[in-house]
């Protein structure tokens, strides 16, 4: 059963557009700068991949005026989704039908209101606008209850792969015949609550995140959503595709909460997995968007897990974490849409910042743009705490142009 | 799938004593709170010293399995929140430092994948590992997750499990939101108390879930979930899972829902068991546990045990129709009257 | 608070940082290794609790976390590098 992508909505640092993401990737424009609307001690002290639009012009944007409780992870991941459902030109009734699963990730949620849910937890607040919006589902919920839907919907949290793992498991649910289509995605907006917590693991880069360099000095958080609308073979008729989902695979690292094994166990078995049920071999994969979040650990462990599986010939790779920060819950989906990009362009976007490989492998990423590449098969790489590895592949459809 | 085996901390004397054969203990208040384990022989203290409740729960109920049961094949857990405690302890710490020098434990084991994660590093698993965190259905979408697992031919042997903390956290956020009574509540009365809200509830229940038959032939023949139905759409739904099996109305025998007291949304059930399944016992579970998203695990925790034992406790007897046998449970339950979810258990005789 | 006074409350300071459930500050030898296969068996993420811990109860700060497991090798080395730390700074 063949999986295809119909519709991609995206909003990260670098564009609050499907278009505008594709325009700062190529012009090499990053995303990282000290926050405006982000209130935080560390706001003018690190790097952050802030989405260019406040809440009440998103609010706007979206005609949501009398709605309240809505936090900026609500706002943002319903943009994404209704440019990901315009793209795939599905219908109200589409959307809503007990054949379409709604599949969502989010690692912060609501939390993203640190001070408004410190007072409403503690029994201060004046206000009970927030009371549900906090948890991770609340902004599926939200999405759910505007649109009516009332098929099998989730939302997934496994850390930073989250996303990745909510576009395998609708991939599966697909596969399976539960469903004929899934919206698959996720979202994450800035929050005191990861960018503390992130800092107490001195994981936190003060320079914007130079991924697989040797002088890298940890992660920039950013924020963003996007969704993908994944269809079966059996309904997209006449559709226009812009790739096929071909393969997934997850595994676990088992070795440490916050950090991977240094023979990259899950990296690696995430990897073949995924290879294995697209069924073609490594060599077939054309380019990697690796997870290259610019922490020491992050970045070592993963070229041990692409030597693992590709030994000498590791495909072109870089990490386009360097234009948007790491997006946390909403990676998986904003970088499988980057490389659906790449495989309808045929580009290649490069690593910023990258100067000096690290010596224990002498690799480097891909530093510059290349154009009319000829890419089949793309994999993408996310890694979450308690050790979730997951890798996709997205594949090229030949008639699409 | 088959149910090969299941352990649950509850409110009830579930993990050490079979609540089959003992008096269901009579609970009162508005938090009904899990009777916790002593954990040191299951769990190095060296590990314990981190752990939030949903996490020892969590572990408490799924180490044993896992030790009983080599060569898991995926750990899929259901929890809406994770470990609420944790998160509120970090929130405190970034308010009281003003976001100064934090320590990290709260941060990292707050996640909700941090028991999925913690059971593979205690394990040494590194197979499929997810955690859904998707409200009253985070538990239904671990076994649908389970269930499309097992259609593939290579894998055997899952756990899956659903855990909930109670936590002044999300007690006070639901209290302010109208979620809990006013006033205390028995777990005698609890169902029958005619007003608003319900009581808080916690629990973890953990199961091994095989593709094939074991030596009990109790199997989860399907799931079901719906979001925002109309009645009819419900009752439908409810008809479609029976049809979907080969099923007609009569061949149910125990309908086990969840009614949690809350007047406002009990009557889902009510009219479900009044227009649809007229002639059913019906058996309800929250006056023992509470109400909380993943409760739905103790559901089928009492499906597997009263298939399994041919016998239904009276304290959860809410309309009793005599029956020989009992072969087939439809579990149905709602959290907020918003998300609906049919769960099918059935005992297959050889 | 002389050497000795200092190392007990240091103990004392790392069981309830670390919720070490089943020690006593008696039961932390002053040359038993905190880290690694024996001893402790602490972690990296208890070193990172033991930094916010030497922040908070003794003020004293460590940005690079490679020094801070040379700080941290055991409670003589913790208890030597604070009264260090304090005579350099009167």
């Amino acid at each position: 059963m063949n999986i295809y992508v119909t519709g991609i909505g995206c909003v990260s640092s670098i564009g609050n557009n499907v278009i505008d993401n594709i325009k700062s990737l190529r012009e090499k424009i990053t995303g990282l700068k000290k926050p405006i609307f982000f209130d935080s001690k560390y706001a003018s002290e690190f790097y952050f991949g802030e989405v260019n639009i406040d809440n009440s012009s998103l609010i706007k944007e979206l005609g949501l005026k009398n709605e309240k409780g809505l936090t900026r992870t609500d706002l943002l991941s319903m943009k994404a989704f209704d440019e990901a459902v315009r793209c795939a030109n599905l219908s109200e009734k589409e959307i809503s039908s007990i054949d379409t699963a709604f599949i969502s990730a989010s690692t912060v949620g609501g939390m993203c209101m640190t001070d408004q849910l410190y007072n409403d937890a503690n029994l201060i607040s004046n206000t009970k606008d927030f009371l549900s919006s906090y948890s991770c589902s609340a902004h599926t919920m939200k999405i759910c209850k505007k649109y009516q839907m009332k098929g099998i919907s989730d939302t997934i949290n496994t850390a930073c792969s989250s996303s990745a793992n909510s576009i395998m498991f609708g991939s599966k649910l697909i596969r399976s015949g539960l469903v004929k289509r899934a919206i698959v995605g996720g979202v994450d907006s800035l929050a005191k609550y990861t960018v503390n917590g992130f800092n107490s693991l001195q994981i936190l880069s003060k320079d914007r995140c130079t991924p697989f360099d040797i002088n890298r000095k940890g992660l920039n958080i950013g924020e963003g959503a996007a969704y993908l609308i994944i269809e079966s073979e059996d309904v997209i008729k006449d559709k226009t595709c812009l790739a096929k989902i071909s393969g997934y695979g997850n595994s676990n690292d088992a070795f440490h909460a916050s950090s991977m094994s240094d023979n990259a166990i899950g990296i690696t078995k995430a990897i073949i997995n995924a290879i294995d049920i697209a069924g073609i071999k490594p060599d077939d994969i054309d380019y990697i968007n690796a997870h290259g979040t610019g922490t020491l650990n992050n970045d070592f462990v993963e070229l041990v897990g692409l030597k693992n599986v590709f030994n000498n010939n590791i495909p072109p790779f870089s990490s386009t974490k360097s234009y948007t920060g790491h997006t946390l819950g909403a990676a998986g989906a904003i970088e499988g849409i980057y490389s659906i990009f790449s495989l309808l362009h045929g580009e290649l976007y490069p690593n910023l910042n990258f100067k000096t490989p690290i010596p224990d492998f002498n690799l480097s990423p891909i530093t510059k743009n290349i154009q009319n590449a000829n890419i089949k098969f793309v994999m993408s790489n996310s890694y979450g705490f308690s050790g979730n590895c997951t890798s996709l592949i997205f594949e090229r459809i030949n008639n699409v142009y | 799938m088959f149910i090969k085996d299941t352990i649950a901390i509850s409110p009830q004397n579930t993990y050490n004593n079979d609540i089959f054969s003992s008096t269901i203990k009579q609970l009162y208040g508005n938090k009904f709170l899990a009777i916790e384990p002593e954990y040191t022989g299951i769990i190095k203290p060296n590990q314990l010293r981190r752990m939030g409740r949903s996490l020892r729960m969590g572990i408490g109920c799924a180490l044993p399995l896992l030790r009983n049961y080599c060569n898991v094949d995926g750990i899929i857990i259901g929890s809406s929140e994770g470990g609420l405690e944790d998160c509120i302890k970090f929130l405190n710490q970034i308010k009281d430092y003003e976001e100064g020098m934090l320590t990290p434990t709260n941060f990292v084991q707050s996640t909700p994948n941090a028991l999925a994660g913690q059971l593979a590093l205690l394990t040494s698993n590194n197979s499929y590992n997810t955690t859904h965190v998707h409200k009253g259905l985070a538990f239904e979408n671990a076994l649908i997750d389970a269930k499309i697992l097992l259609l593939e031919n290579k894998v055997k042997r899952l756990l899956v499990g659903g855990v909930e903390e109670i936590s002044n956290y999300n007690f006070n956020i639901e209290k302010s939101a109208g979620q809990f009574k006013d006033k205390e509540c028995s777990s005698s009365q609890l169902i029958y108390s005619n007003t608003k809200g319900t009581v808080c509830g916690e629990g973890s229940t953990m199961f091994i879930l095989e593709s094939l038959t074991g030596n009990n032939n109790i199997k989860i023949n399907d799931i079901q979930t719906i979001t925002f139905p109309t009645e009819e759409e419900l009752h439908n739904t409810a008809i479609n899972i029976l049809k979907r099996n080969n099923l007609k109305i009569d061949h149910i025998d125990i309908l086990i829902f969840g009614m949690n007291g809350d007047i406002r949304s009990d009557y889902f059930y009510y009219r479900m068991m009044e227009q649809l399944f007229v002639n059913q016992s019906v058996l309800m579970y929250k006056n023992l546990v509470g109400e909380y998203p993943t409760s739905s695990a103790f559901a089928l925790y009492l499906a597997y045990n009263i298939l399994l034992k041919q016998y239904v406790p009276k304290d959860i007897i809410f309309r009793q129709e005599a029956k020989l046998k009992y072969n087939n449970i439809l579990i149905y339950n709602h959290y907020k009257g918003i998300q609906h979810s049919f769960i099918l258990v059935t005992k297959e005789n050889c | 608070m002389d050497r000795e006074q200092l190392k007990l409350d240091i103990k004392v300071q790392i069981i309830k940082y670390l919720n070490l459930l089943d020690y006593n500050p008696e039961d932390i030898k002053d040359d038993m290794p905190l880290f690694g296969d024996k001893g402790l068996e602490l972690d990296s993420i208890d070193s990172l609790e033991l930094i916010v811990m030497l922040e908070r109860e003794y003020n004293i700060k460590i940005n690079n976390p490679a020094d801070g497991r040379k700080i941290l090798k055991d409670i003589n080395n913790m208890a030597d590098y604070i009264i260090e730390v304090n005579y350099k700074n009167k």
